[in-house]
């Protein structure tokens, strides 16, 4: 476990609310440039995983390592300036502002208040801007208030934003729920492009966007990390079958 | 820049106008005081919208930095007045009174106008930037923060009534000389006065729109709608929270500085929850929201209300009066009178030939669907 090949390495991260250990001794190591899924059943700790990850929750024992560093004790806004970005599993946009707005938001390279003050307008982040719109089909929606736009594209748009922060690392909590057969497959493509210029955590229970996409998957249960490996290790894999005794299988989740 | 934006300029600018031209057709000076007055209370509904309808942050207590203003303002002008019309030793009458013998410590600076002035504004900038390091660095928010305010804002009225030796107690400070700079001298009772609030009331006006306008003052409103949002995209909320917090106490300041000068005296009521209730009330009724629509909610609201009360009929009834107005303006007009004009103005618009309608929305992902299909 080199923190030279790896770019985040979870180290034995654990986390209890009120006696409940949503996540123990948990040990991920993810390479830069990778696209790896987190699955497993309900309540196995994937969405703490990732609150842990970028600073929502606080970690109770162990360490995270991100780029070589421990980001663990840093704010939020630490942790996401030094290149993590958060998609959440219920859509969260700004509702009341353009899709324009919002994008511009996401761009969030120059944090501070006194540099945002002097900056009107889309300054230089107009190419961009539409570039993102474009990528995720968004591009006639440019000035509709976010709050008109369908489920799937609140989806998209906040994937966008997060393109738009252009972190190294970004962290997907069900990206395609919510949406409809031809959009998850999209999402699929859009994903697949992202690989190897950013690492991508994806947290999904949609098994068959999951073969399109995943090329690692880890498998967490109870908290713990169960298995790891390809979709043929994990498909045979009997421990992840027992986990999943009674929800209908794998492929149900 | 935008059409909108452009739009939104011009309005602003014809209302400006048009309040700096009233002393050409108006002479009678005690009008021109009223107006005046009027016009300070929409500087300090400007404020309150840009933390509440801009920042999402009710406070409760924007009279509490209003009046920081006004005593700020007020010791500057008592100073003038020693040692003209005061006792022994140069003190203010209200010191002498009260057995006080030398001038205390934080008397001193205001006879530096200058001082006086900044610090009219810089101090209630400080004490809301102070106020706010706690309340947004540990996360409290909605109500609480609200509580919060009005709770401060109680402290430091108490304050300023239990120090009555050096801040003149119940009576507040009272018999103050006029405010002058470069040779102008501000009677509250000319135009002169009317004036000088007229183009601060401008400048903050154009100065707040500025802020909005800004990428600062988007993140503001994003931070208003999803506050995780805009902290895990990298950007420090509480940061942003207590700039816009402390800009609107600057200009709730200045606001109450004009106040001393067109009132021609600070009181402890100047700090109280009456007024500050009726701040969150004219900024409902305008439309918190919009700047200008703040500022107009100021004007109609104590312009009826002086109108009202001064009417022989309505005499015995003017405050049920405001308090229906005020219920049917919460029920009917949530967005206040600059939301009910903005959506008139949109449904005038759509009337109109213009551009072919979009797709809905919801026909969308379909047809996007179809071109991944056809990629494929």
């Amino acid at each position: 476990m080199q923190a030279s090949e790896s770019q985040l390495v979870v180290d034995n991260a654990s986390v209890s609310f009120s006696g409940f250990r949503a996540v123990s001794d948990l040990c991920l190591t993810v390479r830069a440039g990778e696209l790896r899924c987190l699955i497993g059943p309900n309540g196995a700790g994937k969405t703490t995983a990732l609150d842990l990850i970028c600073g929502k929750t606080r970690l109770s024992g162990g360490a995270i390592v991100f780029k070589g560093k421990p980001i663990h004790r840093l704010s939020e806004h630490a942790i996401a300036r030094s290149g993590i970005g958060r998609k959440f599993q219920v859509p969260s946009v700004f509702r009341a502002l353009s899709v324009r707005d919002n994008l511009h938001i996401g761009h969030s390279k120059q944090p501070g208040v006194l540099a945002n003050l002097t900056t009107f307008g889309q300054g230089g982040d107009t190419d961009d801007i539409e570039r993102l719109a474009e990528m995720v089909g968004l591009e006639d929606e440019l000035d509709t208030p976010a709050a008109h736009l369908s489920h799937g594209q609140t989806q998209w748009l906040e994937i966008a934003l997060i393109l738009a922060q252009d972190p190294s690392l970004i962290l997907m909590d069900e990206p395609t729920a919510g949406m409809t057969a031809q959009e998850t497959k999209k999402t699929a493509q859009l994903f697949n492009r992202l690989g190897g210029r950013h690492t991508l955590i994806v947290v999904e229970h949609d098994m068959g966007f999951v073969r399109d996409i995943a090329q690692t998957i880890s498998v967490m249960h109870q908290g713990r990390l169960l298995a790891e490996g390809s979709i043929a290790d994990i498909e045979g894999n009997q421990a992840v079958r027992d986990a999943y005794l009674g929800s209908g299988g794998i492929g149900h989740a | 820049m935008l059409a909108r934006t452009k739009t939104e300029v011009a309005l602003y600018a014809a209302v400006c106008v048009a309040i700096l031209l009233v002393p050409v057709f108006l002479q009678d000076a005690f009008l021109l005081n009223k107006y005046a007055r009027y016009l300070v209370f929409g500087m300090l509904a400007v404020s309150l919208s840009l933390s509440w309808g801009y920042g999402g942050i009710l406070n409760l207590g924007q009279a509490m930095t209003f009046g920081i203003g006004s005593y700020c303002m007020a010791m500057l002008l008592k100073l003038k007045t020693v040692p003209v019309h005061t006792g022994a030793d140069g003190l203010p009458d209200f010191m002498v009174w009260n057995n006080v013998t030398e001038l205390p410590w934080f008397w001193t600076p205001f006879y530096s106008p200058l001082f006086g002035v900044l610090a009219g504004i810089l101090l209630p900038a400080g004490v809301a930037a102070l106020l706010g390091w706690f309340v947004f660095k540990g996360r409290v928010t909605g109500v609480y923060a609200a509580i919060i305010t009005l709770a401060a804002m109680v402290v430091v009225q108490l304050i300023i009534i239990d120090q009555q030796a050096f801040t003149g107690g119940f009576n507040g400070i009272t018999d103050l000389g006029q405010f002058d700079i470069a040779g102008l001298t501000f009677d509250a009772y000319g135009s002169s006065s009317y004036y000088l609030v007229a183009i601060c009331l401008t400048v903050t006006l154009f100065l707040a729109l500025a802020i909005t306008k800004s990428k600062a003052g988007l993140i503001v409103q994003a931070i208003r709608d999803e506050e995780d949002r805009v902290r895990f995209f990298g950007y420090d909320v509480a940061l942003y929270k207590i700039f816009i917090f402390s800009v609107s106490a600057a200009i709730a300041g200045l606001a109450g500085m004009l106040y001393t000068i067109v009132m021609e005296f600070a009181s402890p009521t100047f700090l109280g929850v009456p007024l500050s209730l009726s701040v969150v009330i004219w900024v409902a009724v305008g439309g918190r929201q919009s700047l200008l629509g703040a500022m107009l909610g100021a004007l109609i609201v104590t312009g009826v209300q002086g109108a009202l009360s001064e009417s022989e009929t309505f005499l015995d009834t003017w405050t049920l009066i405001m308090g229906l107005l005020f219920v049917l303006v919460v029920l009917f007009l949530p967005q206040g009178l600059a939301g009910a004009f903005a959506s008139l103005a949109r449904r005038f618009e759509r009337q109109r030939p213009t551009p072919p309608k979009k797709p809905a929305p919801h026909t969308e992902p379909v047809a996007n669907g179809r071109e991944v299909e056809s990629t494929r």
